[in-house]
């Protein structure tokens, strides 16, 4: 049986379950645009904000921390670069390499605003159906010029779709390869060389026999989709999503 | 009545292999088909035809006297497949909704799909999964959530591709019963195999296939013994003289 993962939907009743998909689209790019431009006080009302809806939502803590075990070392990355980098009153001076207070203050800034947009994702991703999802896109895409939006909305729900099974994938690889000591290769490039290849061979594969599946099922672009309808709520919570984006700003 | 008529079909992949040879079959409404031989038999690229996934490089298919290329969307309403990995077949973030992929394909109104979702789940077993994450579910019951997948389409014909590989003993049990009860209820059943013990008792009629050929087809009782020239291991209870029994006794 497959493993829990972060990256997708999790099965609820709750008023950001109900709430149309339309809306939350709109909340979740504004919050991730606001997030850009606040600073530490905005961030941590955020933050606070966001914790309790994955609480609310009744978010897997445990997966959650799992998960992002990878992404903070990425975090970890940003930090060390902005600390050396930014000019200002030195905090650490070793030889040439200088740490500054006011890289170790933009660091964390540029941190905790990623982290934040990772959790504004997750909760959207939490409490989507894929299905909803494409309509939503759908309905976004439809006054660009150009763009097929139906093509586009498919794979963007397939996406979401696929993404535990991608990363289960990378897991079984991964065992497959400790099991045989990949750990006692010590060149981080080799081993990245070693798991990506074989899980894109995977990955490709199965999107071969995915797509096999679809047209089995009669895939079409022109199919039924999932009506909208927006209500009360909406239009409340958007309104709240905008006044915390004007909140955090100022 | 033939809901199944099958002449000349071959197939040549692009690499120049024969996939399979001038295969002339009929298969009548209701039937319970084995179709078994060993890997690269030809077993799954003749299922691919039934609805037009495969393009033949010669002859046809006809089903219920249209021919499959003159009308592929037909086909793959009127046959509907379950592959060998059931992970790669599902597509929706839920049991509903993977469910009711394929009546969304077909454009039907959305009262009309939820209705042929929940009798499509209440037919497999799975009403009560319906808000579930499908790859969380077991391997038996992602081959019922397949299956489900088809029924909601209003698939005749039901085409199972090595249905109990990877499967634990109660997986087994669970698809087998539910593709007896499909039986039952009129479809028509082709099961390819190379796994004859499991299935076998059920059968109406067993076809070996060999390099893309049939080479023998006929009641399981008449071809049963033969299995084994064409790289298929017969049943075990064969093996002491006594007839193949159910898995489901």
């Amino acid at each position: 049986m497959a493993d829990v993962t972060a990256f997708s939907y999790l099965t609820g009743a709750s008023a950001l379950h109900k709430m149309d998909v339309r809306f939350k689209l709109a909340s979740m790019i504004l919050c991730s645009l606001t997030t850009v431009k606040t600073q530490f006080a905005g961030l941590f009302f955020l933050t606070l904000v966001l914790g309790i809806i994955l609480l609310y939502i009744r978010f897997p803590l445990k997966t959650l921390i799992r998960e992002l075990r990878y992404f903070s070392v990425l975090l970890l990355f940003v930090f060390i670069a902005r600390s050396l980098s930014a000019p200002g009153l030195p905090f650490i001076k070793l030889g040439f390499v200088t740490v500054t207070y006011k890289g170790i203050s933009d660091g964390a800034l540029v941190c905790w605003r990623l982290l934040n947009i990772v959790f504004t994702g997750l909760i959207f991703v939490a409490t989507t159906r894929p299905s909803t999802l494409k309509t939503a896109v759908e309905w976004w895409l439809k006054p660009v010029p150009f763009i097929p939006e139906q093509r586009v909305a498919v794979m963007i729900s397939l996406m979401i779709r696929f993404m535990p099974v991608i990363l289960e994938q990378a897991r079984e690889t991964a065992d497959a390869q400790k099991a045989r000591g990949v750990e006692n290769r010590k060149n981080p490039f080799y081993r990245l060389k070693k798991i990506a290849l074989p899980v894109l061979i995977r990955t490709f594969v199965t999107a071969d026999e995915l797509s096999v599946a679809m047209d089995a099922r009669c895939y079409t672009e022109k199919r039924t989709s999932m009506k909208l309808t927006a209500g009360k709520n909406d239009w409340l919570i958007l309104g709240g999503v905008i006044l915390l984006c004007c909140l955090m700003v100022v | 009545m033939n809901i199944i008529e099958i002449k000349n079909l071959s197939h040549r992949f692009a690499n120049g292999e024969i996939g399979i040879d001038d295969i002339n079959l009929t298969i009548r409404e209701g039937e319970f088909v084995v179709f078994a031989g060993m890997n690269g038999s030809g077993k799954t690229t003749l299922f691919r035809h039934l609805n037009g996934l495969l393009t033949p490089s010669g002859g046809s298919v006809i089903l219920d006297g249209i021919s499959v290329a003159d009308d592929p969307k037909r086909a793959r309403r009127m046959v509907g497949m379950v592959f060998q990995n059931a992970d790669s077949q599902i597509v929706g973030e839920t049991v509903y909704d993977d469910v009711a992929f394929g009546p969304e394909n077909l454009g039907l109104e959305q009262a009309m799909i939820a209705q042929r979702v929940s009798e499509a789940l209440h037919a497999v077993g799975l009403n009560a999964h319906a808000d579930k994450r499908p790859h969380l579910l077991s391997g038996g019951e992602k081959r019922r959530l397949a299956i489900a997948g088809i029924l909601a389409m209003g698939s005749r014909v039901l085409v199972f591709d090595e249905p109990f590989s990877n499967l634990d003993y109660p997986g087994i049990c669970q698809v087998l019963k539910q593709i007896v009860s499909l039986h039952h209820a009129g479809h028509t059943i082709l099961i390819a195999t190379h796994d004859l013990e499991k299935v076998i008792f059920h059968a109406q009629r067993l076809i070996f296939m060999k390099d893309g050929n049939i080479i023998q087809d006929g009641a399981p009782d008449d071809n049963l013994k033969e299995a084994e020239r064409f790289g298929v291991r017969t049943p075990c209870a064969t093996h002491f003289g006594k007839e193949p029994i159910s898995w489901l006794t």
